[in-house]
């Protein structure tokens, strides 16, 4: 199984090679150029030498394939560059915007399994009785909402008409001068509609996931045995269908890892949440091409690592499969 | 002991026969049929088609038929392609406002109109329309008797853009998702059935089409067209959404390409590809349809997002994002959020009701239960 994961690992950094190479022949395709915001400030008269400066400090002297070698041999240095935009090395800009967004994205990882997985019992426990119809019809509908409708309704509700919760921002204004007690209620109040937003979603996949899977299993002979048998409904339930629907669920989680990291970029612009997704969209409209690519070069490490980990969560939930 | 008395067979003839069978996609439909809500869904889709493709019928300041000087022009076909709309009403100055110049420049033309007298891409102005009074601005626009959904800041209707707003989404969802479904089950019938090394390139080309985030793709690609079109945007979807139609159908052809009948074939001596489009891929289409049908949906929402964010077709865009981008930056107009929130979310959930459906009446596995 080792020698499978090698071959994968190594196929996955050619496939990184090709991914940041295309990237970046196309970011510098687009139109405009980091210097586009200040050359259209007429307050600023740039003389070409100095032009000719800025151009040579970005990189943007040379044809895209020389500049993406030269930010490979960066990158085999451990060195991602500086962003053009923000004045900082790429690195620590996405070290201060990853805060923001693992706070969103791994609170409602939580919340949406440990939600999720009871409904999910529940659902399948009660299938075919009215309430767990409606209820199911609910998860169902939630599931269909699109998230950014949702977060505009809800600051509508809860922002505007009833003022109950701040409209943006992750921090008040006067956050610093806060006692601790304070600050963490005043983050949680900012963090209440983005982390809503980001889990109902998922929680109502998760639990028709649950719910489908346990009906599935539920009908197994295994299952008629222990009743026979006389085992509890409790036992039967969690020791022995549960468990069998864990595969699937276990591979999903590897699948969600690039989103944790990633953000959602329409959520994190509609709250103001300064985070990765922000970052992604701040760099795109600054033509920030170093950090554009530190972004891209995460997101897709995190994309191949979080299929080879659903696929190794998978050799290892489910004995019957292995790889050679 | 014997009798010579033995029970005959009966005749042939009177044998009862089974019934020939219907065949697959007839019995899905009769499975599909019975689910109520997959039906109801079906019959939304349809009313959206229908609003769609009708759109400057139903809201639009131009006449759907008129008759003007003696010729019979269509110029609410304007509203589909500009070059459709007549240029005689140019030269006659007609300054795109029809219902006086009609009666001023030709006494004895008629025009039929649409439901609502409401443009989409512009402010309807005092006097335009009988007696009407020009449409509200800026934070006045509330639901009104004559804008029923409200107007936006610029006041331009909330109603009209949401109607010609169908007809943009719909397209959206179906021309991308055919692109993409072409793109998909070509590439993965290809690297199922021939195998070997071309379907190692395949798979690593899917893996890399993957893990592009496909915002990066999609912004770069539409920065770097000149003028992009909602055609534009559409392509790009495409070519960015086909990878899980690929894999699947990938798999299924790595399933199918041993089975018996396909054996048979190859030994009577049918050709490959024929085998692959007459043989194959009928039986592999099934589990397609699901992934395309929630694709569906997924391009509405995505193209949906990208207007929100500003990116999608260049304004004026009467797509149902712009409307909700509009209603972000004044949340005191909520029928800016409301309406085109909720007509997103009932296209959405009737593709995935509709998917669903799909995906469990061609379940083979449930073909025995009679569900």
């Amino acid at each position: 199984m080792v020698s499978y994961f090698v071959r994968r690992t190594l196929i996955g950094l050619l496939t990184l090679l090709l991914i940041t190479f295309l990237i970046y022949g196309l970011i510098r395709a687009m139109p405009g150029s980091p210097m586009t915001g200040e050359m259209m400030d007429p307050s600023r008269r740039l003389d070409p030498a100095d032009i000719a400066r800025m151009e040579r400090a970005f990189g943007l002297d040379k044809p895209w394939y020389q500049a993406y070698g030269v930010w490979l041999t960066n990158l085999m240095q451990l060195d991602m560059g500086r962003s053009l935009h923000q004045k900082q090395p790429v690195v620590n800009l996405i070290i201060e915007r990853m805060g923001p967004t693992l706070l969103l994205s791994i609170t409602s990882l939580f919340l949406s399994y440990i939600l999720s997985i009871p409904m999910g019992l529940i659902a399948s426990i009660r299938a075919g009785k009215t309430d767990e119809r409606v209820m199911s019809t609910v998860l169902y509908m939630l599931y269909s909402f699109p998230a950014f409708v949702a977060a505009l309704l809800l600051q509508i509700l809860f922002a505007v008409r009833l003022g109950w919760l701040p409209l943006l921002g992750m921090y008040s204004d006067d956050f610093a001068s806060m006692t601790t007690h304070e600050k963490v209620w005043d983050l949680f109040l900012h963090a209440l509609l983005p982390v809503t937003c980001y889990t109902y979603a998922s929680l109502a996949y998760y639990s028709r996931f649950i719910r489908s899977n346990m009906l599935e299993v539920i009908q197994q002979d295994y299952i008629r045995t222990a009743r026979a048998k006389g085992v509890g409904e409790v036992r039967v339930i969690f020791h022995h269908a549960f468990r069998n629907t864990l595969i699937p669920l276990v591979t999903l989680m590897g699948l969600t890892l690039p989103s944790l990291l990633s953000g959602s970029i329409i959520l994190e612009q509609i709250f103001s949440w300064p985070g990765m997704g922000r970052l992604f969209f701040e760099s795109i409209s600054a033509r920030d091409y170093p950090t554009i690519m530190g972004l891209t070069l995460m997101f897709s490490v995190l994309t191949l690592l979080g299929q080879m980990l659903a696929d190794f969560l998978y050799a290892v939930v489910d004995p019957r499969v292995s790889y050679h | 002991m014997t009798t010579d008395t033995a029970p005959q067979p009966p005749p042939i003839e009177t044998l009862p026969t089974a019934a020939p069978s219907r065949g697959y996609w007839s019995e899905v439909w009769l499975r599909f049929r019975r689910r109520k809500l997959a039906m109801i869904a079906l019959g939304y889709i349809g009313f959206m088609v229908v609003v769609a493709v009708f759109a400057p019928a139903i809201a639009g300041t131009k006449p759907v038929v008129c008759r003007y000087k003696g010729n019979l022009y269509f110029p609410a076909l304007g509203y589909f392609n500009s070059k459709w709309e007549n240029p005689v009403f140019y030269h006659d100055k007609f300054r795109r406002e029809y219902p006086t110049n009609l009666k001023e420049k030709d006494p004895q033309s008629w025009a039929i109109w649409p439901l609502v007298y409401q443009d989409p891409y512009r402010r309807v102005r005092e006097g335009e329309w009988e007696d009407r009074p020009g449409n509200p601005r800026r934070d006045e626009g509330h639901p009104n008797r004559y804008n029923i959904f409200g107007t936006n800041q610029a006041g331009v209707d909330v109603f009209a853009q949401m109607v010609h707003g169908t007809t943009i989404a719909l397209l959206v969802g179906f021309v991308s998702m055919g692109i993409a479904g072409t793109i998909g089950i070509a590439v993965g019938a290809i690297a199922g059935y021939v195998g070997g090394w071309v379907d190692i390139l395949l798979s690593r080309l899917i893996e890399v089409v993957i893990c592009i985030p496909s915002l990066v793709l999609i912004l770069a690609i539409i920065a770097v067209i000149d003028k992009p079109t909602i055609w534009h945007m559409m392509a790009v979807l495409g070519c960015t959404r086909w990878t899980d139609i690929a894999r699947l159908t990938r798999a299924e052809f790595i399933k199918l390409r041993d089975s018996d009948f396909v054996i048979a074939a190859r030994a009577v001596g049918v050709g490959q590809l024929r085998i692959i489009i007459r043989y194959i891929l009928p039986n592999a289409l099934a589990p397609v349809l699901v992934p395309i049908t929630f694709g569906i949906a997924g391009a509405i929402l995505i193209e949906s997002g990208l207007s929100f964010l500003g990116f999608g077709s260049p304004p004026p865009n009467p797509s149902w994002g712009t409307l909700l981008n509009a209603g972000r930056t004044n949340l005191q107009l909520w029928w800016l959020v409301v309406f085109p929130g909720t007509a997103i979310f009932l296209a959405v959930l009737a593709y995935n009701i509709v998917g669903e459906g799909i995906q469990e009446t061609t379940d083979p596995r449930l073909r025995g239960t009679g569900r």
